[in-house]
Order: C-alpha cells, then sequence, then structure tokens
C-alpha cells in the first residue's frame, strides 16, 4: 500500500472481506478542502480522495455541516472578522453577555469598509466561534447563543 | 498569476479549474448555499460561500466577490459567461482593487455591449452591417424613414438587449407604427432602457461566428467559425465547426472582418463576432459577444487551441504563441447543449437528482459536465447538465459519433433534450448541412417522433 497513494483499501466478495488501513502517522486530513459534504455519491473516481494541494491555513470555512439545535449569529457577508471597532476598543461583546436584535456584536470588514454587524435575535453569547482577523464568508457561524 | 477566483458556477467553472489546474495555478471557487455539493466546488483549491441560492443574493454579487477575492488574495478573476462576465461596472471594479479581470476592458465591453454603438464601431472599419438606421431611433416617424429606405421586413432592435432577447420584426409600415412602440416599452422593462434602432431583417439566415484571440501586444488571430443555425427561441441547441455553407474564400473574408472587428473594438482576450449569412452567402455582422461562450469546445476540438488557457496566458501579459498562419482546422466537431429540459412539454425545466448517470465515452467523444451520480440539480439556475461534444476527420463521422454517443449517455430522474437532438442530428436537412435558423421552427412543426 505504501507504494500506491492509497491509504484505505477495502474489498468485498461473497464469502470475503478484507480491509486494510495505512497509518500515515499523521491525522487524517480533510481531502476536500475545508468542507466535507455529505457524499451522496461521487463520480467516477469512486473512493478514491481527490487529491488536495494543502488546505489553506486561513481561507474562509464553510459553513457547518453538522445538524445541531444551537442557535448562531451568522456571517450576513464576506469579510474580516473584527471583535472591536478598532484595535484600541474594547470588543463588542464578551462571553455571557445578554444580546437583543439590535446590538452591534462585530465588525465585517469588506472593501476597506468597516460594517457594524447586528446579533438580529436576543440571547446570551455562549461562545465565540471565529478569531480577531479572521476570514469569514457568507453564512457562517460567529457567535453561538444560548 | 498564481491564484484564480472563478465568479461561475456549473460546467464552466469546472472548465476553468481544468484549465488552471494545467497551468499550475491555484483555484478559489465561490458558491452559493444551493451549490454546496457542486463539484468544481469540491475540486478547486479553496472555496467560500457568497450568499444565498438566488442568482441576485450569490453570483450577482460583484461585491462578496471582490471581498472573497481580497480575502484569499487572489490576482485574477475569471467570469465565464453569463452573470457578470460582460458587466462593465465589474470589470471596472475588478481593476480599481487591483486584480486582473480575464477579459477585455470596461471600455470595451461597453462599447461592444450597446448594439448600436458595436455595429458603427465595426462598420468604420469596412465590416459588413445590416442596412439600417445609423443609430438610436427617436420617433416613429424617423423609424417608418429608415424601413422604408432598407425595405422591409426589418428588424426592431433593443441597443441594450442581445442573445436574441429585445427584437421586434415589421413587416410594412402599419406593423412598424405599433411594434416600435411595444419594442420601446418591452426594452425599458427589461433592461431599464428603451432605446432601439432598426436594421433590415435577413430571412432564414446561418447564424455564422468566428472566434477571435486578441493578447496585450497587439496581436488578433481568429480560430475559425461555428455554425449555431440549431436555435429555439434564440437559444443554441447544437453548434458546429467548421460551418458547412463556409468555404475557404468565405471564411478568409469573414475571418478578415472579425479580426478587424476586434481591433476596433481595442479587445483583449478570447471574443466571438457573431455575423449572419444568407443564401447569397453574403454576410453582416450581428453583434459581438465579450466573453468565452458556451460552445467554445468545439473550435478547441478543431484547432487544437485551448482557449480557457489563452485566455488566462493572454490576462497574464503573455503573447500568444502562434500566428494566424498556424491555426488549421484539422476536424470536424459537433456540440450538443444537453439541458434538463423536457422537449415533449414545451421545455419544461426538469430540475431534480440524477440517480443514475453514465457518461458517454469513446474516440472522438468529449463532455464537459458537473454532472454526476446523485448530484441534485438546483431550480435556480439555467438547465445546463453539460455539452456533449464529438469530433472527427468528416462532418459524417462527427455525426454519428454524436448519434452513438447520445445513445449511450444516461441520465436518469430528470427530462433531458438528448431525445430530441438525436433526433435532429438524423435527421435529412440537417445531415445535408442545409439548416438555416429557420430550421427548429419548422422540424418541431413537423411533430417529429422522440421518446
Amino acid at each position: 500500500m505504501k507504494k500506491s497513494d492509497l491509504s484505505e483499501f477495502g474489498v468485498e466478495e461473497e464469502n470475503f472481506k478484507l480491509k486494510i488501513r495505512r497509518d500515515t502517522g499523521k491525522e487524517a486530513q480533510p481531502h476536500i478542502v475545508n468542507y466535507a459534504p455529505a457524499q451522496t455519491s461521487t463520480p467516477a473516481t469512486q473512493s478514491e480522495p481527490i487529491s488536495q494541494a494543502a488546505p489553506a491555513a486561513q481561507a474562509a470555512s464553510i459553513p457547518q455541516a453538522e445538524s445541531d439545535s444551537g442557535v448562531y449569529i451568522t456571517s450576513p457577508m464576506v469579510g474580516t472578522f473584527y471583535t472591536s471597532s478598532s484595535p484600541e476598543n474594547p470588543a463588542y461583546v464578551k462571553v455571557g453577555d445578554t444580546v437583543s436584535a439590535d446590538s452591534v456584536v462585530c465588525i465585517i470588514e469588506a472593501m476597506k469598509i468597516m460594517n457594524e454587524i447586528q446579533a438580529e435575535q436576543s440571547g446570551d453569547i455562549a461562545e465565540l466561534l471565529v478569531e480577531n482577523g479572521q476570514p469569514v464568508e457568507y453564512g457562517q457561524r460567529l457567535f453561538r447563543l444560548s | 498569476m498564481q491564484k484564480v477566483l472563478i465568479a461561475n458556477r456549473g460546467e464552466i467553472a469546472l472548465r476553468i479549474v481544468r484549465a488552471c489546474r494545467e497551468l499550475g495555478i491555484k483555484t478559489l471557487a465561490v458558491y452559493s448555499e444551493a451549490d454546496v455539493e457542486s463539484l468544481h466546488v469540491q475540486l478547486a483549491d479553496e472555496a467560500i460561500c457568497i450568499g444565498g441560492p438566488q442568482s441576485f443574493e450569490s453570483y450577482l454579487r460583484a461585491d462578496r466577490i471582490i471581498s472573497a477575492a481580497e480575502i484569499a488574495d487572489v490576482d485574477a478573476i475569471h467570469p465565464g459567461y453569463g452573470f457578470l462576465a460582460e458587466n462593465a461596472d465589474f470589470a471596472e471594479q475588478c481593476e480599481s482593487c487591483n486584480i486582473k479581470f480575464i477579459g477585455p476592458s470596461a471600455n470595451a465591453i461597453r462599447k461592444m455591449g450597446d448594439k448600436a454603438v458595436a455595429k458603427d464601431t465595426v462598420q468604420k472599419v469596412g465590416v459588413p452591417v445590416c442596412g439600417g438606421s445609423d443609430g438610436v431611433i427617436e420617433s416613429e416617424d424617423r423609424a417608418t424613414k429608415i424601413a422604408s429606405s432598407v425595405g422591409y421586413p426589418v428588424m426592431i432592435k433593443a441597443v441594450a438587449g442581445g442573445g436574441g432577447k429585445g427584437m421586434r420584426i415589421a413587416h410594412n409600415e402599419i406593423s412598424l407604427r405599433k411594434e416600435f412602440h411595444v419594442a420601446r416599452n418591452e426594452a425599458e422593462k427589461a433592461f431599464g432602457n428603451g432605446d432601439v434602432f432598426i436594421e433590415k431583417f435577413i430571412e432564414n439566415p446561418r447564424h455564422v461566428e468566428f472566434q477571435i484571440l486578441a493578447d496585450q501586444h497587439g496581436n488578433v488571430i481568429h480560430l475559425g467559425e461555428r455554425d449555431c443555425s440549431i436555435q429555439r427561441r434564440h437559444q443554441k441547441l447544437i453548434e458546429e465547426a467548421p460551418s458547412p455553407f463556409i468555404d475557404p474564400q468565405l471564411r478568409a473574408r469573414m475571418g478578415e472582418a472579425a479580426v478587424n472587428a476586434a481591433r476596433a473594438a481595442d479587445y483583449e482576450g478570447a471574443g466571438t463576432i457573431e455575423f449572419l449569412v444568407n443564401d447569397q452567402r453574403e454576410f453582416f455582422f450581428l453583434e459581438m459577444n465579450t466573453r468565452i461562450q458556451v460552445e467554445h469546445p468545439v473550435t478547441e476540438e478543431v484547432t487544437g487551441v485551448d482557449l480557457i488557457k489563452q485566455q488566462i496566458l493572454i490576462a497574464s501579459g503573455e503573447p500568444i504563441a502562434f500566428t494566424q498562419n498556424d491555426v488549421q482546422f484539422n476536424y470536424h466537431a459537433i456540440e450538443c447543449r444537453i439541458n434538463a429540459e423536457d422537449p415533449s412539454r414545451n421545455f419544461i425545466p426538469s430540475p431534480g437528482c440524477i440517480d443514475l448517470y453514465y457518461a458517454p465515452g469513446g474516440h472522438g467523444v468529449r463532455l464537459d459536465s458537473h454532472a454526476y451520480g446523485g448530484y441534485i440539480i438546483p431550480p435556480y439556475y439555467d438547465s445546463m447538465i453539460g455539452k456533449l461534444i464529438t469530433y472527427g476527420r468528416t462532418r459524417d463521422v462527427a455525426i454519428q459519433r454524436m448519434y452513438r454517443a447520445l445513445s449511450e449517455y444516461i441520465i436518469r430522474g430528470v427530462k433531458t433534450t438528448i431525445p430530441l437532438q438525436k433526433a435532429i442530428i438524423s435527421d435529412p436537412k440537417f445531415q445535408a448541412g442545409k439548416a438555416t435558423t429557420a430550421f427548429m421552427e419548422d422540424f418541431l412543426e413537423r411533430k417529429p417522433k422522440f421518446d
């Protein structure tokens, strides 16, 4: 298996089933950069992962596909996320704060314009899901509310 | 050029990913929430979601696309076709943000985007145009004056129209007086610009378009023609290259006209000059498309030139690496646009899940498609599943091969235009190379049987 690019190999016949996994020594990387869609079925290249360049570190991650029942503030635009209006100023919100629909929770900067992002729903900030200065995309989860 | 943002979706986005791969350029796919499972999104090096399913919420959001370009630090944006590909404002925004727009300048897009200005521009360099008005027509009376001097029937066209939209025919003065106002109202509603002009209407022409390439160093060449006469309501169904109607002498004259038109437009990149050709082999400028076209593969298979790569190389500042004399037309190619539509029910769109998919293959077969087994065709965009192209040494071989390939192609779960296209290429008139733009209407009236 080492000679080939495969890290996992399976064969199933009537009376026989074989599965080999090669331990590559590193944590299984998602082969599809930043994103693992629920594969309903794949095209001609069956179980073979589509080979990728190393996932770009800070490229915005795709909206999470896990189905959970949390309440989230998501990004309404594409840009760079900032917790405060400038490096000197304190963050708009922190964990534990209560917000209402028109509370400003963060800045998303796009094309040199700083956009104040409102919560659009009320609740308590339970978790901050992105980092200051991180690029974010449309629909990306920014805060979890409780 | 290290990284390109693909501002499009579906089969053309996949096509661009492939070309970038071969050039060693990284790709960034921007996509809507409806295209999360799209093939090109999975194959691109990076992907950024730019909005909701509707086009105006995503693929038409220039601000979000440019934002994505900035945060991912791309060098260039490839707009594909449709969406923002011929949006001069978008090209200008890219220019001002220091991102290379893979295509012509905003000025060239504007010039050729106004049909009256385009006609005027090419006429000045000797390209034949349809007789008609010199520019926008303001009044009904002026319209009738022009119409009687060029002779009926005439076509009233919106300056902001294109792609077959915003056109009305008038066969005599009475209908002209009425249609003039109808056309202006329709144009105002559809394009936000009610200006119209008038052209002599050419009966049953062939639609023959020329592919050109222009680099940043003043080189402009043509790569021959495509015959796109098989159209239903101005939407192309089947295209082929070379045209069965064009001989080498006519090709040389039309090619020269196409090159002159591109120069007059101060063009850069890949573009297409559309002509109408009548039975007497006279040709007339119709419009210029300042983008890569859907049917570009037939030119690629006939000449061996990769047009998407050429677009990227030209945008990078490379001169075109070959001359007009190097361009050869070695094969005959045909393309069928496979759409998720039901031809037996007036082409009603048929989105949904493709539960079984088998692609044709073999010698002389090319398939440009983003579809796969299990793929769900979203209802928000065009209905194209893919483009099936066949090519061979002769037109007959290309036709036989297309019939064979269409017969092998399995797309289960949605309705497709495959049965219709099989019937068209079996038609004696098509096979004899005698189809004009009147073909489809006549063909459908004969109520051909197809399953």
